[in-house]
């Protein structure tokens, strides 16, 4: 029995980590329909930099933070209106360059590390609770608080606020949105650097947890994609949810069956999802409808 | 990084001038140095460049110079690009960081009539496939295994106090080529010993949370814990383990978490005493590898750090090796360098890091032996075998408080 | 997707349907300068190599191309087919004794069939849906093939033991394998222009530019876009058993990893000029030997240096060269007068 509450506990906070690196990919994938590559990339550089402000500026991830995530707001806005934007009606060719920022970055990032692995030791990261007789790691509940503290800041700005609005709106029928007067190509701006800088704010979250390698960013990458079709497009509970699920999935199934085939697992029920119920569990339905084609 | 680049720069240059003082021996040495194990690869190549260097030093091979030229490859299709590239200009080929790539490597090279000089990939299917231009001078995944299995019956066994056959070890691997071979082979040689076996588990080295396999090893509670993978797979794990309060009696890891990479990510408090299955280490008592020191300095004087990993003794010994086969054969093509290795028969301990020189039928050199070394305040000591260990060294307790 | 600009403007010139008895002359010409070039490059087998790999991808992006580029489906999962095609011919090999030609044509239908078994859950999905969703594919794939030692040696990989010979298809020399991958990358060639002028191919074009308007018309999409599917992910297979036999060696890291094998695949079709018939020849006889110079040269003392360059030109070449370099060349001549969509093949 305690082994069964310590692998619910391990899934649910490896759906943290899942639902915190998705949710920023929901967003763009959701709002600008860009598949974009490179966001596990974004994480990583989130990670790299707050290992910078670590040991220049001694500051410790949970506020390095503050610093990565204007940083990658700013990159990720000059990455929509330099190279996104202008391949506005050409989905492929966007697939296509954020394919070639993946290279980019992640070699980058190799040549000026030389592709050693980095780690920081921080007050969070060696730190476990005690909880009956399972070990909780203080620095995965902190993953976990964030993500939650996003996810219900984030559905409030979206619902709220006149940017939040005008994000939806978009989202929703982008030439009806123009014809309101919301300026799109901003808004795809905003919307885009949020995303990114949601990245470097996962990323700054996980560096206390995990060795960064130049390529870390591929290990988190397929499971947020799975995450947000999951989840539901644009549906920032979706994201959240389906973190849990494939987080919970992958911990039974490397526990109960095999740890070799725990992502053969969720991948089988990730399709069976698709094929049931296209638009995800919480998608608004015909949203899988949009196809790659130009939609003004 | 800057200078590392500058450093590699003059090196080369500096190789490239005196070499066209004479007609030089020239050899591609096969390796990533890009995408993930760039690291690596680049140490490893760096070992040969040393070697060339001091050789060179003191007058070269055959009255010739060597020269090192880097033929870049991270997959086994290039690889075999690689080879053809450089076949026209080189006199034989040296390598690799993966054992996938001296493999598609290897064939090429005899495709273009080449010798494959093989000092670090560690598959035994390597030499098995009884290429006749390959050797190697290293050990392969059997070594490793050996070694490890004896870091439990003979270090851990006896520092516990127990016999091997009243432990009980739990064996895992990440599941790529160079961890299934080693947990394989690690399963089969416990049992041989009477140990008792839970494994092999394989996991994926990918995976960014193992807390699943920790659960279920602890749930074993074996008195071992045994796990080959990579650098920063093994430090999730080990970091995993601590979290989940998994404390086995010993801790034994095999090829990785033997670097600063791993000292960074954990802390020299929880390392203290893990013992690790990795290639000789510039520590070696000088009475069983007779030129630590000695390669410590040219390293240091030569990159201005220390060595990143053991790899690189071990491919800079592997070169030395090399040289002595065609100072022997008097020649670099590979039936008379085959021909020449064959008869060489040096003890253990002649070379810099303790190996010796024996081939076996297959050219799998019989006397190139990994060790244990042990994490001690926050550095590791070579431990076994007994006379490797240096002047005043000493196991230290394995257990986890 | 203005790719359709080059279909409808000939028929209103020439009053009739471009089919593929036209296109004949164009691909034996093509054909023939690439088997001149082999010729040309004789004895120096770097050059062979890189060629010979050029064949191939060119092959296997043209494969792709019949699906991602005609049909706009953009799949990520045709590095399963590639394995599936590898493996079948390296267990022929190896436990029947059988010769590898004679696995060509099990490891299309295989190919072919695996397509349809994937795509008709996958079809529910659209756009970047269906592109995430072969992406998993492609993953379960890796892991199934690490998994099941018995048919793929697992990690170990599988190897085909080295016995030159014609019945073989291994050579001692490179230039066979020039040759072996010229006649497949012809094949890919013919079978996705007979594609392209055959009512399948205009069919599948109709489903990527408007669906409804396409099921609208009459047309039977998913069958359409099932059937392009199939025929792609056969000719890729075909491509991986070829592949074996030139490597000999193959694991799953090598057969399924997703930026190596089945994203490439799309990238070199993209490059090129995605929905033509030559873009993606086009796009390997840049990519590749761009690829093989920047690794020999930058990549070897900068650690990823090649890469970083290539990801530059990737993203450079998105943003300037938009219709591919087909696209680029047709630009190009049609400021010639008489010579109008002569390239947009």
């Amino acid at each position: 029995m305690a082994s069964f509450a310590g692998v619910l506990l391990a899934g649910v906070l490896l759906g943290g980590i899942y639902s915190l690196v998705a949710i920023g990919l929901n967003l763009i994938f959701g709002v600008i329909r860009v598949v974009n590559f490179a966001q596990g990339e974004f994480v990583m550089l989130g990670m790299y930099a707050t290992v910078v402000a670590y040991t220049l500026l001694h500051l410790d991830p949970y506020l390095g933070m503050l610093l990565v995530f204007p940083l990658l707001f700013v990159f990720g806005m000059a990455v929509q209106r330099f190279i996104l934007q202008p391949l506005q009606n050409e989905p492929m060719m966007q697939i296509f360059a954020t394919f070639g920022m993946l290279m980019l970055l992640q070699n980058v990032v190799l040549a000026v590390t030389g592709g050693t692995a980095v780690s920081i030791r921080t007050p969070a990261s060696g730190l476990t609770i005690a909880v009956g007789p399972l070990q909780v790691s203080v620095a995965r509940v902190v993953a976990l608080l964030a993500v939650t503290v996003v996810a219900v800041g984030l559905q409030w700005a979206l619902h709220t606020t006149m940017t939040g609005k005008a994000v939806r709106a978009v989202a929703q029928d982008r030439r009806a949105a123009r014809l309101m007067g919301i300026d799109v190509e901003r808004t795809y701006m905003l919307t885009f650097g949020f995303g990114a800088g949601l990245a470097g704010v996962a990323g700054a979250l996980l560096t206390p947890i995990f060795t960064l390698t130049p390529q870390i960013g591929g290990n988190f990458i397929l499971p947020a994609f799975a995450v947000v079709v999951l989840g539901g497009l644009g549906s920032v509970w979706g994201a959240y949810i389906g973190g849990f699920l494939i987080g919970l999935t992958e911990a039974l199934a490397g526990f109960y069956l095999d740890p070799a085939l725990k992502q053969a697992v969720w991948f089988a029920i990730f399709i069976l999802v698709l094929v049931v119920r296209p638009t995800g569990l919480f998608g608004v339905v015909g949203a899988e409808e949009v196809g790659l084609r130009v939609q003004e | 990084m800057k200078r590392r680049v500058f450093l590699a720069g003059t090196m080369a240059a500096g190789l490239v001038t005196q070499a066209r003082a004479a007609n030089p021996i020239r050899i591609g040495a096969i390796n990533p140095y890009s995408g993930g194990p760039a690291l690596y690869g680049d140490e490893t190549t760096r070992g040969y460049e040393l070697a060339a260097a001091m050789r060179n030093a003191s007058g070269g091979v055959l009255g010739r110079q060597i020269v090192i030229v880097r033929g870049n490859a991270a997959t086994p299709q290039e690889g075999m690009a690689a080879v053809e590239q450089l076949s026209g200009t080189v006199d034989a080929f040296i390598g690799t960081f993966i054992s996938a790539i001296s493999d598609a490597a290897s064939e090429a090279a005899l495709n273009n009539d080449k010798l494959y000089w093989e000092t670090n990939a560690l598959a035994t299917q390597l030499t098995a496939r009884g290429l006749p231009n390959f050797i190697r001078s290293g050990p392969d995944s059997t070594d490793f295994a050996r070694v490890s299995v004896q870091a439990i019956t003979d270090v851990a066994a006896k520092s516990l106090g127990v016999a091997p056959k009243d432990l009980k070890v739990w064996v895992q691997h990440e599941d790529s080529i160079y961890g299934t071979t080693i947990g394989k082979d690690q399963v089969a040689l416990l049992r041989k010993a009477g140990v008792q076996v839970i494994g092999p588990n394989p996991y994926s080295a990918r995976s960014i949370d193992q807390t699943d396999i920790i659960l279920r090893a602890r749930n074993a509670s074996p008195d071992v814990w045994l796990n080959t993978g990579y650098t920063a797979d093994t430090n999730l794990m080990l970091r995993t383990a601590r979290d989940q309060g998994f404390k086995p009696k010993a801790i034994v890891v095999t090829g990785s978490a033997d670097t600063f990479e791993t000292r960074d990510s954990l802390g020299k408090e929880y390392l203290e005493g893990i013992l690790v299955a990795t290639f000789p280490r510039a520590d070696i008592n000088p009475s069983y590898g007779p030129g630590g020191a000695e390669y410590l300095a040219a390293y240091r004087k030569a990159f201005n750090r220390d060595p990143i990993a053991p790899q690189n003794f071990t491919a800079y010994t592997g070169a030395l090796i090399l040289f002595d086969a065609i100072a022997l054969a008097g020649a670099t093509d590979h039936p008379k360098v085959r021909q020449a290795a064959a008869t060489m028969d040096k003890p253990l301990g002649s070379y810099p890091n303790g190996f010796g020189v024996k081939f076996d039928d297959t050219m799998q050199n019989t006397r190139a032996k990994p060790i244990v070394g042990q994490w001690q305040n926050g550095v590791v000591v070579t431990v076994y075998p007994e006379p490797a260990v240096p002047l005043g060294g000493k196991l230290v307790a394995l257990a986890r408080s | 997707m203005s790719r359709s600009e080059a279909v409808s403007e000939v028929p209103a010139k020439a009053a009739r349907v471009r089919c593929f008895t036209d296109e004949l002359p164009l691909l034996a010409g093509v054909a023939a300068v690439l088997g001149g070039a082999v010729l040309l490059m004789a004895g120096d087998n770097f050059a062979l190599n890189i060629l010979a790999t050029t064949f191939l991808m060119a092959g296997l992006a043209t494969a792709w191309n019949v699906i991602g580029g005609f049909g706009g489906q953009f799949s990520l999962c045709h590095g399963v087919f590639f394995a599936e095609g590898a493996y079948l011919t390296a267990n022929g090999v190896v436990h029947l004794g059988l010769s590898p030609w004679l696995s060509l044509a099990p490891a299309a239908v295989l190919g072919a069939v695996t397509a349809l078994a994937i795509s008709w859950p996958a079809f529910r999905l659209r756009g970047p849906f269906f592109a995430i969703a072969t992406m998993t594919f492609s993953e379960v794939a890796y892991v199934l093939a690490n998994y099941f030692d018995s048919v793929t040696g697992g990690a170990q990989g599988i190897r085909v033991p080295y016995h030159a010979g014609w019945l073989n298809m291994i050579f001692p020399g490179r230039i066979a394998y020039a040759w072996i991958m010229l006649g497949f990358l012809c094949c890919c060639l013919a079978a996705s222009l007979l594609l392209l002028r055959s009512r399948l191919g205009y069919y599948l074009q109709a489903v990527r530019d408007n669906e409804a308007a396409a099921q609208a018309s009459g047309i039977d999409v998913l069958r359409t876009k099932l059937l392009g599917f199939a025929i792609s992910g056969g000719l890729t297979a075909i491509g991986g058993s070829v592949f074996m036999m030139y490597v000999r060696v193959v694991d799953p890291p090598t057969l399924l990893t997703l930026s190596d094998v089945g994203v490439r695949f799309a990238l070199i079709a993209l490059i090129g000029g995605v929905g033509t018939g030559y873009g993606p020849l086009l796009g390997a006889l840049l990519v590749v030997p761009l690829e093989a110079w920047l690794r020999a040269s930058v990549g070897a003392y900068v650690p990823g240096a090649n890469l970083i360059v290539l990801g530059a030109v990737l993203v450079l070449a998105a943003l300037f060269f938009r219709q591919g370099l087909a696209g680029a060349l047709d630009r190009l001549l049609a400021r010639r007068p008489g010579r109008r969509g002569a390239a947009a093949a």
